[in-house]
């Protein structure tokens, strides 16, 4: 799986962050780190969180 | 509905009741802005509470609880409303904001008319306009001093921030930052206080929830934090307007209706949570909407709420682990904050 976001509609807000620090980190100058890409599939339900959690729907994952 | 943001729009204000454009443009900011300039304005902030940023000022945050904690502690008594869940968003709003410590209390105190026009103790016999009038008229004159002072000399904080801003390659008017300014101290300030309020309230209702937390505190508290913002739902109604003809579940909309949402019953909904009258800290899935139901104007202060009310109740279970409500409360009445006005607690002193 692979983790894309839009950087259109990202806020910076940090939903994604808060659920799955280790993979999203939203950077001082507001900008979406994702620090795996293509995560390993025992991570999908965290994953899976995260991007739902976004109010903006700037996340989706894509197979 | 709030995800539709196009068809359902901020600018004409976010609560149920219609007020003079005036009070509109002073005092609400980027909550009652649409796009473009909604994401232009907003922006100029987010980075101050981002879960990174939030966490660098992770100590102050446990310093404040400490300090609201220690100021009570040798009491055994106190209104729970005054004494803590008001000072504790206080302080950590204005510290962000750099609101020097002597005009808080009163700044926190004009920010509640924002939405209290309809509770009796706090207008008593005063008119509804005209005391807004004055509230934002204070709340203006605090920002416009330290407008001046943070021009002079620059600071590390918000109001600094906003000082130095530039949307399009201008900079802020002094009324855009003064509309900022009360929206910051609205949200900062009269949010967090109601579900720390809700929730002390609750932990006496349900004793074995706290039993439960105090088991494993730390591994806990995240989880029991999203219950107690379920319960208290501070903020109960938001409104939008329809920008156009459409359709919402089925039903039809008209352009210029108000449509208002009701938090308080969608965080009751028993199509999505089970028993939804229980106060559950082990709660999970939450998918309540304290902070909204998604969509742009999501609540920007959430990691902040989130580890205000962790670092209070690790604060005051540990350290005054008996305290409990002892009288009735007395609650706001609003369309809009789901507020406490007194909550007599008792306590064993410590120190």
């Amino acid at each position: 799986m692979k983790i894309v976001v839009d950087e259109n509609k990202c806020s910076s807000l940090g939903m994604c962050e808060s659920v799955a620090p280790e993979h999203f980190e939203v950077g001082d100058n507001g900008e979406l780190q994702i620090s795996q890409p293509t995560p390993p599939d025992g991570d999908r339900a965290l994953v899976e969180e995260a991007v739902a959690a976004c109010p903006t729907a700037a996340l989706r994952i894509e197979e | 509905m709030t995800k539709r943001h196009a068809d359902f729009l901020s600018g004409e204000g976010i609560v149920m009741e219609s007020m003079p454009q005036e009070l509109l443009d002073a005092a609400q900011g980027f909550i009652a802005m649409d796009p473009p300039r909604h994401t232009k304005v907003r922006r100029l902030l987010s980075s101050a509470f981002t879960p990174k940023q939030i966490s660098r000022i992770n100590d102050q945050i446990r310093a404040n609880a400490k300090r609201v904690v220690d100021d009570i502690a040798g009491k055994g008594e106190v209104d729970f409303v005054s004494e803590v869940s008001a000072l504790l968003p206080m302080h950590n709003i204005f510290d962000m904001m750099g609101v020097p410590e002597q005009v808080r209390r009163r700044a926190a105190y004009e920010a509640q008319f924002a939405g209290g026009w309809n509770d009796p103790e706090l207008m008593g016999d005063q008119e509804v306009l005209p005391r807004l009038f004055e509230a934002m008229g204070y709340l203006r004159e605090v920002a416009g001093d330290l407008i001046e002072k943070r021009r002079a000399n620059p600071g590390s904080d918000l109001l600094t921030s906003l000082v130095q801003a530039e949307v399009d390659g201008e900079r802020l008017s002094d009324d855009d930052i003064i509309s900022f300014f009360g929206l910051l101290t609205v949200a900062g300030n009269d949010t967090t206080r109601q579900s720390t309020s809700h929730a002390m309230k609750a932990l006496t209702d349900f004793p074995d929830q706290r039993v439960w937390l105090m088991e494993d505190f730390e591994s806990r508290i995240k989880g029991a934090v999203e219950e107690m913002v379920r319960w208290a739902t501070p903020i109960m109604t938001f409104r939008r307007t329809a920008a156009r003809d459409c359709e919402l579940n089925g039903q039809q909309i008209t352009e210029g209706d108000k449509v208002v949402m009701f938090y308080a019953s969608a965080n009751w909904d028993t199509d999505v949570f089970t028993e939804p009258e229980k106060f559950d800290l082990a709660r999970h899935p939450n998918p309540h909407v304290s902070f909204g139901g998604g969509g742009i104007h999501h609540c920007l202060g959430n990691q902040l709420a989130r580890q205000q009310l962790a670092a209070l109740w690790r604060e005051l279970l540990h350290r005054l682990p008996d305290i409990e409500v002892c009288g009735e409360p007395s609650y706001t009445v609003s369309t809009f904050f789901h507020g406490v006005n007194h909550l007599p607690v008792k306590f064993t002193p410590a120190s």
